[in-house]
């Protein structure tokens, strides 16, 4: 009987400590931020994290009139794991845009806006993100990175007069 | 020891400080991985604590044992490996001089310690006074002189103090969160060392009792001639 315990217990505890380890290792390679993240990234690994539908739609709609703000609020809102693909690439679009100037970036803004896009990539499954939304001129993650990218980096191409008259994406 | 203690409280134990140990809390939160030589570190510890009897590995593994046993015991020594590398990770400064000289002076104390053959509660002792000695100049004294500093005089002696050392003494300022987590972390940190199964009780010999027997027996035999 007290051998049978004996087992049981360790058993239990090799479980136990397999699991920790486990978690410690995934917090170690997903660095959550929040309590919110490590819950929702808890159950995106098993498939089961979903994001809040209509908060994403308010956010959507803020994005389309142009208030990156209250949008990027609707969007946390709607996310607040930050596991959801999409939502992540209309935040990083939404920093883009409010960042974007004729004749200069807002480089804080654009770094913001490259680490959400990061992110979207990674949370993508085969880390291949595409939003079919006609309002917007790049659909794709690896399109709004470069973008981002680009108006981060400094070179003489930042001098051409030229420049004055591209168009936002 | 109990199978309670060996399967569930020492891997728990452990496991946390493993998990802590890197815990920075600054505008976000960073988790550290020990760096290298923090694992070097850790192989050193390890094999002081063997060599004083603080742990006996033939009593976390041994072909006397099952092989569920002997599963927990790995578990119980991996963790305390993780446990130590975080331990070093945590009371060691981040970077610049202090991180190097952290770091040569835990290899210089580890390594005496290991050549004077200390017994368990001395190694214990001494390692209390080692971390405890490398978090209050770590978390007390380099984090009040890299904290920006208020008032006037008191930057402008921050600003002359940096030009004096190049920058290369002061951090990355942390919040106090972080120092108070550390704190907890190294206390865990030496419960479950104190948890961990000694030498001397059903198990092999320790080193240093086994030395000490052999001395016994040497000046009983020199007495009878």
């Amino acid at each position: 009987m007290a051998a049978m315990r004996d087992g049981l217990v360790r058993g239990i505890g090799l479980a136990l400590a397999a699991g920790y380890a486990a978690f410690i290792a995934w917090l170690y390679v997903q660095v959550p931020q929040s309590a919110a993240e490590i819950t929702g990234g808890l159950s995106a690994s098993i498939g089961s994290y979903r994001i809040d539908a209509q908060a994403f739609d308010d956010g959507v709609q803020f994005f389309r009139r142009d208030e990156f703000a209250a949008a990027r609020t609707a969007f946390e809102r709607a996310d607040p794991a930050r596991q959801d693909a999409r939502t992540q690439f209309y935040i990083a679009y939404s920093y883009y845009r409010q960042g974007w100037g004729r004749f200069y970036q807002d480089d804080q803004l654009f770094a913001q806006g490259l680490e959400a896009v990061n992110r979207a990539i990674a949370r993508a499954p085969g880390g291949r993100i595409r939003v079919d939304d006609p309002g917007l001129q790049m659909r794709s993650g690896e399109e709004l990175k470069a973008e981002l990218e680009g108006g981060l980096r400094r070179d003489p191409s930042d001098f051409n007069p030229a420049r004055v008259l591209r168009s936002r994406k | 020891m109990t199978a309670t203690r060996e399967a569930i409280a020492l891997p728990l134990v452990f496991l946390t400080v493993a998990l802590f140990g890197g815990l920075r809390i600054a505008d976000g939160v960073a988790l550290l991985p020990p760096p290298l030589f923090a694992l070097v570190l850790a192989v050193l510890l390890l094999g002081l604590l063997v060599r004083c009897g603080a742990l006996a590995p033939e009593r976390l593994m041994h072909t006397s044992r099952s092989m569920l046993a002997n599963l927990n015991g790995l578990v119980v020594m991996l963790a305390a490996f993780l446990a130590s590398a975080q331990a070093f990770n945590v009371a060691t400064p981040e970077s610049g001089a202090p991180r190097v000289l952290f770091n040569l002076v835990f290899l210089i104390l580890l390594a005496n310690t290991i050549a004077a053959s200390s017994d368990r509660i001395r190694v214990l002792r001494s390692l209390l006074v080692i971390f405890g000695s490398a978090f209050v100049v770590k978390f007390i004294v380099l984090s009040a002189l890299s904290r920006p500093a208020e008032g006037i005089a008191a930057r402008a002696l921050q600003v002359l103090f940096e030009g004096v050392t190049l920058g290369s003494v002061t951090q990355q300022a942390f919040g106090p969160a972080t120092g108070y987590v550390a704190f907890g972390t190294l206390m865990l940190y030496f419960f479950g060392l104190v948890l961990l199964p000694p030498a001397g009780r059903g198990g092999l010999t320790s080193t240093a009792s086994y030395t000490t027997s052999l001395d016994t027996n040497r000046e009983g035999n020199n007495l009878e001639e």
